[in-house]
């Protein structure tokens, strides 16, 4: 009951008419922060720190924090209708959301991504009232050797991902591991594969790739056969969700919110793990696995639901112990800290004012992009009414512009285009794309987690199974991939067996 | 300890003194090529860290200070040109020459970087202006740990060699540095785990998976209030006065020579001109002489003592020789290509 009354507290301090606005300012912010390519909403975030000077810390907090999880909303639109991810975590978004929006369900997709991420949102938060100190514990638990599976499980996931061959999909996994290669080694510091050149000694980052591989590479598609595209049509009618719609997507809501919830509290793994892992086992889940990768709106809803609830999950280590959980949460500590309040463990009981009041200012701006969202999805997606050719400057616009956003410099612009190129190649070769895109993702943390692990056990690889989550992980991995051998030898055998008895028969 | 609170304070006196007393002596020159000029125009103060950074924050903060106090009128803007560990902040002032609307920060990688890389030194290319933050670093061991200083560390991590894990933050940073000065100075061998920045090591520390990590003062005293770590030796060169500190012995009472720490500053492009570099200089002096800004630096347990623009680049070039021999021991050094 301490919780609860400390959550009223913090519902005095959010509802001033200040604080209403500030989060009101955020999560607007963050809405279309989110849906630029390039800007995510860390970076959204630095860029208005010097704007809460001379704001109140918790005014200062409750803004910033709403540019976080409005992001996570934001990003959904781009993906969508563009086929560019706004932010890292709208990948997996992209995938189906895309293919949903070219058979004209735009809307629904959109939908089902602010009810999704609204009803994750708001659990997640729930779950920060009553669990925080108890779950930033188990946060801790998770070192080195659970991120190196977590990472793994990831790309061992991603060969499920894409309609095609799983062989097809591994490809495009294993090139993007190789384009992570490039860039400085993250334990010894010496520079691999950069041809001398200072703008890859820090490694290829996931922005370029991403929005050439999808966004760049779709325009060259589109560009090809662009006098036989029809305009998408949508009617008003198809814009809303129907009563089926919804009974597809509570489990995956569910399932997806509370997957990224977990992942979200890991310091380490972001967002966009947590997308691609609830994604993937929605899959597994789902009735119609097929459809995935064509357009399935629970997978939509899925990942959506896991980067929001993610992105509130973050919060808890840094709330209870004073440690970034994302790129966002570090820039929140970097503006508390500025704002004279120093991060920590005693955060909680020194500041509560604050942090219930940030907690509470979250469930009402959950609720404010839920209001934003639901009557402009159909707005947006009308988008796409306009003929694709009219529609492609802008997308190519919006994409260049990203790419310089992400470091200021020139190079990533040609990065950019140069990976456009590579998806036009890949969708050529019907090699999917996201495997590539999330493999550069998770390289990183894969490598480095990686050789942490063997550092931290001194080469000996049981530090794998002895930790209890480990193992756990470790099983889950040798699961899936056995899994499906195993189906295929069954069905291979079922297959033969049926080949022979036809045989004796004829 | 009131002995050693007087002299930091008249120290620090002196260096602010010091520094006004130099910008008068500029000014006073005869002819304007001494005479502070201030730019017209926003300035951009360019860093090499992503928004959140320890030296961003101070930029930010310095920044915000300098304005709203009008010690600065032009806009200030602090600008995060990330990548290649600091080079490509790095490369986009020096190639900026003579240009009055931008400013370096200065912090370690600038210094490391080229060391590491191989790369052609950065620090005496530019203009220096002033070096005015200073951090220092504390050990930390686990609270249920049995060692409970350093000589204990020592002899424990002698027992068995790469037996003490230590975390910290990527290859070749100030905690390996740290960590390398100790390996020296106890003669023995740590097994160095680099994670992905200084909260995922200190996540690593909290999670109970390494026995070692170095932190700043404010990020251990917060963690020691909480019992989730003790502080076993503080690497400056004596013992800091304030009471959260005072019982913190140095690594040098302790019988090991290890005495490191942070220090930030500003930087201007190439050829800038001495009107410029005046300017600047008389802005920090007025900057750390606020009371806002002295309020920040005690929070934070920071010092800020000022290198004015004249001593700049022999403090520098002292500096990158200090940072030059740790890295070397620690193997980290690649020869500079013959320029």
């Amino acid at each position: 009951m301490d919780a609860l009354a400390s959550l009223a507290q913090g519902f005095e301090v959010a509802l001033t008419p200040t604080n209403l606005l500030f989060v009101f300012i955020g999560v607007t912010l963050g809405q279309i922060i989110g849906a630029l390519p390039g800007i995510g909403p860390s970076a959204g975030m630095a860029l208005l720190l010097p704007v809460t000077f001379g704001l109140e810390p918790v005014t200062a907090l409750v803004m910033l924090s709403g540019i976080m999880y409005g992001g996570m909303y934001g990003g959904t639109l781009t993906s969508v209708l563009v086929n560019v991810p706004g932010e890292a975590a709208s990948v997996m978004t992209a995938v189906d959301g895309h293919q949903l929006a070219k058979q004209g369900r735009a809307g629904a997709a959109l939908s089902v991504s602010a009810i999704g991420s609204f009803l994750a949102g708001i659990a997640a938060v729930t779950a920060l009232v009553f669990l925080t100190p108890a779950l930033s514990a188990f946060a801790l638990s998770f070192s080195a050797p659970e991120y190196f599976l977590l990472a793994l499980l990831g790309i061992t996931a991603t060969a499920s991902l894409g309609t095609g061959s799983p062989v097809k999909a591994m490809i495009a996994a294993m090139l993007g591991l190789m384009v992570a290669l490039v860039g400085t080694d993250p334990i010894q510091g010496t520079s691999r594969l950069t041809f001398g050149s200072l703008e890859l000694l820090e490694g290829i980052d996931f922005l370029p790739v991403a929005i050439g591989i999808f966004g760049i590479a779709e325009i060259l598609v589109s560009m090809e056969q662009s006098q036989h595209v029809e305009p998408i049509r949508t009617r008003l009618r198809e814009m809303w969700l129907t009563a089926k719609d919804w009974k597809d997507c509570r489990m995956a809501i569910l399932r997806g919110g509370s997957i990224g919830f977990v992942i979200g509290l890991m310091p380490g793994a972001g967002p966009t793990v947590a997308s691609l892992l609830s994604y993937v086992v929605e899959k597994k889940a789902s009735k119609h696995p097929e459809k995935f990768g064509r357009g399935a709106l629970d997978g939509v809803a899925a990942a959506e639901a896991a980067n929001n609830s993610a992105a509130h999950g973050a919060l808890v280590p840094m709330l209870a112990l004073g440690i970034p959980g994302s790129a966002s949460t570090a820039v929140l500590l970097a503006a508390l800290v500025l704002l004279g309040i120093r991060p920590g463990p005693q955060l909680l009981t020194d500041q509560s004012d604050l942090v219930w009041g940030l907690i509470a200012s979250m469930f009402v701006g959950n609720f404010m992009l839920l209001i934003m969202n639901l009557p402009l999805a159909p707005l947006f997606a009308s988008i796409l009414r306009i003929p694709y050719d009219y529609l492609v400057p802008g997308i190519l616009l919006i994409s260049l512009v990203g790419a310089y956003a992400t470091s200021l410099s020139m190079f990533n612009v040609g990065l950019t285009l140069l990976f456009g190129m590579v998806g036009y190649l890949m969708i050529r070769a019907d090699i999917p794309r996201a495997p590539l895109v999330l493999a550069v993702v998770l390289a990183q943390l894969m490598e480095t987690s990686l050789r942490q692990s063997l550092m931290l056990s001194e080469g000996s690889l049981s530090i794998f199974v002895q930790r209890p989550l480990s193992a756990l992980l470790a099983l889950l991995i040798v699961a899936s991939l056995a899994l499906p051998a195993f189906t295929v030898v069954m069905s291979r055998r079922a297959a033969r067996r049926a080949r022979l008895a036809s045989g004796i028969t004829d | 300890m009131t002995a050693t609170r007087a002299e930091t304070y008249s120290c620090l006196r002196r260096t602010a003194l010091f520094a006004l007393g130099a910008t008068l002596a500029l000014a006073a020159v005869p002819g304007a090529l001494r005479a502070q000029t201030a730019p017209t125009g926003p300035i951009e103060i360019t860093t090499g860290t992503s928004p959140g950074g320890t030296p961003d924050v101070l930029m930010r903060r310095a920044a915000k200070i300098l304005n709203e106090q009008k010690i600065i009128t032009n806009p200030l803007l602090v600008q995060n040109r990330t990548g290649g560990s600091w080079m490509v902040a790095a490369n986009f002032v020096l190639s900026k020459k003579g240009d009055k609307n931008v400013v370096l920060c200065i912090a370690q990688p600038i210094l490391t970087t080229p060391i590491t890389q191989g790369l052609p030194t950065v620090y005496d290319q530019l203009t220096p202006i002033s070096m005015f933050i200073q951090g220092d670093l504390v050990l930390v061991v686990q609270p249920s740990s049995p060692v409970k200083n350093l000589k204990e560390l020592v002899a424990l991590a002698a027992q068995r060699e790469r037996g003490v894990k230590v975390a910290g933050a990527q290859s070749g940073s100030t905690d390996h540095m740290v960590a390398g000065l100790l390996e020296k100075a106890g003669n023995i061998k740590l097994n160095y785990v680099p994670f992905d920045g200084g909260g995922a090591a200190q996540a690593a520390f909290l999670g109970g998976n390494v026995e070692l990590m170095t932190l700043t003062p404010s990020e251990a005293l917060p963690l020691v209030e909480s019992d989730k770590a003790r502080i076993i030796a503080i690497l400056s060169d004596t013992r800091r006065t304030e009471p959260a500190l005072k019982d913190i012995p140095t690594a040098r009472e302790q019988g090991y020579d290890v005495v490191w720490g942070q220090s930030w500053g500003l930087a201007g492009p190439p050829d800038l001109d001495a009107g410029t570099v005046a300017f600047w200089d008389d802005a920090i002096a007025k900057l750390v002489a606020t009371p806002e800004w002295q309020a920040s630096i005690k929070d934070n347990f920071l010092r800020s003592e000022v290198v004015p623009a004249a001593e700049a680049k022999a403090h520098l070039a002292k500096l990158h020789q200090e940072h030059l021999a740790v890295l070397r021991d620690l193997g980290l050094a690649k020869a500079t290509p013959v320029q």
